[in-house]
């Protein structure tokens, strides 16, 4: 096999891969998930600690 | 016993460190500077001569600065995002200590001339071994605390964290196998061409992962945390993780065009390069697109300013690298000053800033305050920073574009139209306006310095928070 092919079939391999975590990531199934994913930084409490250590 | 805490000591250890080793590190690189235009300044101590402190001043400002803040909002976001108190903080402890050893170790042999040579990678041996040992202790923490993690979800700062973590692992691995003759000299595994590869394709992707990669994970949390919205497309950031960091990892080689390395190897470092453009502006649009709706803030908020130029600027170097990568180009801009702009511009403009957007909102709720003693303060460390950036790197593009023509110049005959000493006195007002932009950086940091003083006089250290406890994710 001589580079041109392999220059091929490794463009191939990775043009699918990309294209398979495109769909992975837009794909209506993983929609819910992702959302929730994404406001994971504000399930919490923002307030800063009431209590701080002793100096 | 369940901990009902979160662990804020290690945290604010480093992120006090990262305003310190910032002040060092940043002093140093104006020293540099100025010893550019005045060659005798440091009266030609050997220990502060050039080709000494310029190593300082990568190592201090990459690893020291840039890796203290990064210690600190891993081990921050890594433990607010997943709802857990930190795993293995005796750990923790030894990342920090191990890691402030390494940097002392550095600020002690580098200037003595104790150096491997190899760029961002001088540090001798054993001192690698300690970086090593603190590196895989850091891998446990971060990999263990993500694994006891109570959220369903892995939050995406917490991948792009990981993925730094790992890569750099193994880049510090590969690229330091050598071979010690003494206890301070050792020599390199590779040799000729094969070494120059290994050594580009762990100094691009220390920009890659160590610069970029990690610094987005802060961005992910730092940005819709201060503007108070989630981050705009959450799926988006999921291809943007995937295609850096997979495109990352073959740029290397367009450190080398025009060298004995083969060909093709150069031509492969450049189309990826090219494609790099792609998921660098997917990730900065990500980010900007985060205030839609809530613009108004940038008026009144310095922190989301420094957190959204700083995406600016990575959008104008993630713009500005591919294109030097492109051959032609490269045979203009490569050795001269433009190198140093564009390094500046991400260092400054996008590394810099956007850790010191992230400390200003991390350093008071570390000391159990609602802000920082001064935001005026903030505002105006704001301007000095992005002035003196867009002053370093303007005069740096002008230097660097003369400079190439000035060198690749020839006359009918074939002989050189310029000297090299004609070429340097032309950089004169440039390395001037260049001294000035720094400066002018290095005094925003100075204000910072000040008001995190202030801060923490007034404030109250918090080493542990409470974790919400009616959470389920």
């Amino acid at each position: 096999m001589d580079s041109g092919t392999v220059s091929g079939i490794v463009t191939v391999v990775f043009v699918v891969v990309f294209i398979g975590i495109v769909w992975w990531a837009y794909s209506r199934g993983n929609k819910d998930r992702f959302e929730d994913a994404g406001k994971l930084p504000f399930e919490e409490d923002d307030a800063p600690a009431q209590q701080g250590d002793k100096k | 016993m369940e901990a009902t805490t979160y662990n804020y000591k290690v945290v604010r250890q480093f992120a006090i460190m990262t305003v310190v080793w910032g002040i060092v590190g940043m002093l140093v690189g104006v020293i540099l500077a100025a010893q550019l235009i005045w060659p005798d300044l440091t009266f030609g101590i050997e220990w502060l001569s050039y080709g000494r402190l310029r190593p300082l001043h990568t190592n201090a400002v990459i690893f020291a600065f840039g890796g203290s803040g990064l210690f600190a909002v891993s081990y921050y976001i890594v433990q607010r995002t997943c709802q857990v108190r930190l795993w293995a903080e005796k750990l923790a402890a030894f990342t920090f200590w191990g890691w402030t050893t390494v940097i002392v170790l550095a600020a002690i042999t580098l200037p003595l001339g104790f150096t491997s040579t190899k760029e961002y990678a001088e540090l001798e041996w054993p001192i690698d071994i300690l970086i090593t040992l603190v590196w895989v202790a850091y891998a446990l923490v971060f990999f263990g605390t993500i694994a006891k993690r109570k959220t369903k979800h892995i939050y995406v700062s917490n991948w792009f964290f990981g993925a730094y973590i790992l890569t750099i692992a193994i880049l510090h691995i590969v690229n330091n196998l050598e071979l010690p003759v003494t206890l301070t000299k050792s020599y390199s595994l590779y040799a000729g061409v094969q070494d120059a590869m290994v050594q580009w394709w762990y100094g691009h992707n220390a920009v890659g992962f160590f610069l970029t990669t990690a610094f987005l994970g802060m961005m992910y949390y730092f940005i819709p945390k201060q503007a108070g919205r989630p981050i705009y497309s959450y799926r988006l950031s999921v291809v943007h993780f995937w295609s850096l960091n997979f495109i990352y990892m073959w740029a290397g080689p367009h450190h080398l065009q025009y060298t004995a390395l083969p060909d093709w190897a150069q031509s492969l470092g450049m189309v990826f390069s090219l494609m790099l453009l792609a998921p660098s502006w997917g990730g900065m649009m990500n980010g900007i697109m985060t205030l839609s709706g809530a613009w108004h803030k940038l008026r009144t908020d310095p922190i989301l300013k420094f957190l959204v130029t700083a995406l600016s600027f990575y959008g104008m170097s993630t713009f500005e690298g591919p294109m030097m990568s492109i051959k032609t180009v490269n045979a203009l801009s490569h050795y001269t000053e433009w190198t140093i702009g564009h390094v500046h511009s991400g260092a400054l403009g996008w590394v810099a800033m956007i850790t010191i957007g992230s400390m200003y909102y991390l350093i008071p709720r570390l000391f159990g305050r609602e802000s920082m003693f001064s935001t005026k303060l903030i505002e105006w460390h704001f301007w000095l920073s992005t002035i003196g950036v867009v002053l370093y790197i303007a005069s740096m593009w002008i230097a660097g574009v003369a400079q190439g023509l000035m060198w690749r110049a020839a006359n009918v005959d074939g002989t050189l139209t310029y000297s090299f000493a004609q070429v340097l006195n032309t950089m004169y007002p440039f390395y001037g306006i260049r001294l000035l932009g720094g400066a002018l950086f290095f005094s925003g940091m100075l204000m910072m310095a000040y008001n995190v003083w202030k801060t923490v006089r007034i404030g109250r250290v918090v080493n542990d928070a409470a974790i919400p406890q009616a959470v389920h994710a």
